[in-house]
């Protein structure tokens, strides 16, 4: 990845903030801080993934990127324009270069609709062709994705949840997009499938050139698929930089734990030391002062309880909020 | 707390199962969705079953649970919890046997709790139900179940709602339910699979600590190998209503033996060391319940099927490792031999 290049997609400052409560002065009501001032860049043809626990954020951080929820703060460009401005007409034009696929493909399915029309839709919407030029733009999606051409008449429910999914992603392929955005789109499939639509995303970008978004909570999957991985803690990034470093030797203690919590299938391992992290990730409505991760922090200290640390490089290479960041030792 | 459990010294297994069938009645004909299961559960033994959508592993379960209860479910051969035989058990027998000695934690934690007590009076409710307290002495032992399992604050705890507690902490809650009885067997279908991996390393940590502490004996299903390495004694892995492998934990991961074995354990991202440029995944899907391929039911997605596949492979035990699959030894060395060469063909 060239430094140099503008990114594809960029975050500055972006947060989503909910109201919750329906008090009738706002005053009273709570507000939970989904994402906090997010800064990332994706540069053409990578793979960002993003990764943390439920309730982490990175689900409606993926959403605020493609403008499928709108921002509290912060700005969104995509090709170098904000699209966090832009009106419902730019808006529709800007979906044919960015889309995304979901976790549930059977829930983004309409069951009453034939696969083909499904995947014909958005070309109809954008009027990419005659029916001729539609109908043979789905036979060879469907082809890409590893479905057979035939498969356009049936319809979703015949089709098992791997099939679904390279349903789901002919769909999102349909318009020829730059960027898609994918939210857990693995994690309901079995293992032996799951590895077939991960080998299907890493495919697919290398012909077509494609960048990813991957949003997924399994290390192992983010790993096989990310060019740089971003941790994210309760709304904001705490590390973000090249996958295969940060993974081997994370920089911020929540990575670290993160990493040590999973199982790893291979009982003659050395014994691994697992930080097994007390208690619960904080509530979102009343984070704690100073560095979020504190409360759960071995190495936390009184500056950790006061002040917040930034996300700053540290003499590694790559971004961690973290005021005492381990070396990788 | 259990020490004077009656009849938690004798040697044998504590759970025999033999040839388990479970068939359904449906339009499309009868579905047999376990095929002739057989394994034994030794005391304070932890098995993992693993297996995909449909491989029966939940069903296994539940009919040593006896909570089959489809009126178009036949259940045949036989169970036997400590030498009782359970299969045909009267319903009251049966609840009387569950109730005492044998207990069940599921996926979502949210199928065995109401959302209108607070989870103190629900696990109050299930002490009383098994042994003769006092609403107060019940809300005692209650209080100290839920410190049992790790609930901070176990006073109060007891006092807040399921929707108050995060998705681990009412998993903790229902493990503190299925605790009320002492069970000497705890049967757990994917109690990690909803839950973050920080969370699920403390599950099992829990898990681990109920062995120690209480003397149970585990069954515990999931489709995460990484669980299994992490907690099992013994694995038993199921495909389309059979067991296709069953060793040793340690035997398992080290000589995998079945083709589907191989596949699945090469199906999972390395977390360390090279990344494959592709996975080496098994191919198709898992067959459904209708449709379970004639003679070797993996033979379809299978790299190395013969001729010989054409006939259902019997599990046939090698020194303790079971494995039902055509294959000889140096076959088997070489199926592996190609699968790691495929993860390690590597950028």
């Amino acid at each position: 990845m060239s430094g140099e290049a503008r990114p594809l997609l960029e975050a500055v400052g972006v947060s989503k903030r909910y109201r919750v409560g329906n008090h009738l002065l706002a005053r009273f009501n709570k507000v939970v801080h989904a994402v906090e001032k997010v800064s990332l860049a994706v540069q053409e043809g990578e793979t960002l993934g993003l990764v943390g626990e439920s309730g982490c954020g990175k689900s409606t951080l993926g959403r605020c990127l493609t403008r499928l929820y709108e921002v509290s703060d912060g700005h969104i460009l995509f090709e170098g324009t904000d699209i966090t401005v832009l009106g419902a007409r730019a808006l529709r034009a800007l979906r044919t270069r960015m889309q995304m696929v979901f976790q549930d493909p059977a829930a983004s399915l309409n069951p009453r609709r034939r696969v083909g029309e499904l995947i014909a839709e958005p070309l109809i919407v954008h009027r990419r062709g005659t029916r001729a030029e539609i109908a043979a733009r789905v036979r060879a999606l469907l082809r890409e994705v590893g479905l057979l051409a035939e498969h356009a008449e049936r319809f979703p429910h015949e089709f098992s949840g791997g099939q679904q999914q390279r349903i789901g992603i002919a769909r999102a392929l349909a318009l020829a997009p730059r960027l898609i955005v994918a939210d857990e789109p693995v994690s309901a499939l079995d293992a032996s499938v799951q590895a077939q639509i991960v080998n299907l995303f890493m495919d697919l970008q290398e012909r077509l050139g494609l960048t990813y978004v991957f949003i997924a909570h399994d290390l192992s999957v983010v790993r096989q698929v990310s060019t740089r991985v971003a941790v994210m803690y309760l709304g904001a990034i705490v590390e973000i930089g090249p996958t295969d470093e940060v993974l081997s030797a994370p920089s911020h203690p929540y990575t670290q734990a993160l990493i040590s919590a999973v199982p790893v299938p291979d009982p003659a391992a050395p014994n691994r030391r697992r930080i097994i992290l007390e208690g619960d990730v904080p509530s979102p409505i009343d984070p704690p002062p100073g560095c979020p991760f504190h409360p759960r922090c071995g190495y936390a200290t009184e500056r950790c309880r006061s002040e917040r640390p930034v996300l700053s490089e540290h003499g590694r290479g790559w971004d961690v909020a973290c005021h005492f960041p381990l070396n990788g030792s | 707390m259990s020490g004077d459990r009656p009849g938690s010294i004798e040697a044998g297994p504590i759970l025999e199962v033999r040839d388990l069938a479970v068939s359904f009645r449906t339009e499309r004909g009868l579905v047999r969705a376990v095929d002739g299961v057989s394994l034994t559960l030794g005391e304070r033994e932890i098995l993992s079953i693993v297996g995909e959508s449909g491989s029966g592993k939940t069903l296994t379960v539940l009919a040593v649970m006896g909570l089959i209860r489809d009126p178009n479910a036949i259940v045949e051969g036989s169970i036997r919890f400590r030498g009782r035989e359970l299969v045909g058990l009267p319903d009251g027998e049966m609840r009387r046997v569950r109730g005492g000695a044998i207990a069940m934690i599921f996926q979502n934690p949210m199928t065995a709790l109401t959302p209108v007590y607070a989870i103190g009076r629900q696990i109050a409710e299930q002490v009383r139900a098994h042994r003769p307290l006092s609403r107060r002495a019940a809300a005692r032992r209650a209080i100290e179940l839920i410190e049992a399992v790790g609930i901070p604050n176990p006073a109060g705890a007891a006092q807040r709602f399921p929707h108050e507690l995060s998705g681990g902490m009412r998993q903790r809650a229902v493990i503190a339910m299925a605790l009320s009885c002492d069970p000497a067997l705890l049967l757990a279908d994917e109690p990690t699979t909803a839950l973050d991996v920080t969370v699920q390393a403390q599950i099992l940590d829990l898990v681990r600590k109920l062995r120690a502490d209480f003397g149970s004996s585990v069954i515990l299903i999931t489709h995460n190998m990484g669980v299994v390495a992490e907690i099992a004694d013994r694995v038993a892995v199921m495909y389309a209503g059979r067991i296709v492998e069953r060793a040793e934990t340690a035997a398992l991961f080290r000589e995998p033996r079945h083709p589907y074995t191989l596949g699945l354990l090469g199906s999972i991202p390395p977390l360390e060391g090279a990344r494959p440029r592709r996975l080496p995944a098994i191919p198709g899907t898992p067959p459904s319940p209708f449709a379970i391929p004639e003679g070797c039911p993996f033979g379809p997605r299978c790299r190395w099927r013969e001729a010989a596949c054409a006939v259902r492979p019997e599990l046939v035990a090698e020194g303790g490792h079971e494995t039902a699959c055509i294959l000889t030894k140096e076959a088997r060395a070489a199926a592996r031999a190609q699968s790691l060469a495929v993860t390690a063909g590597a950028a």
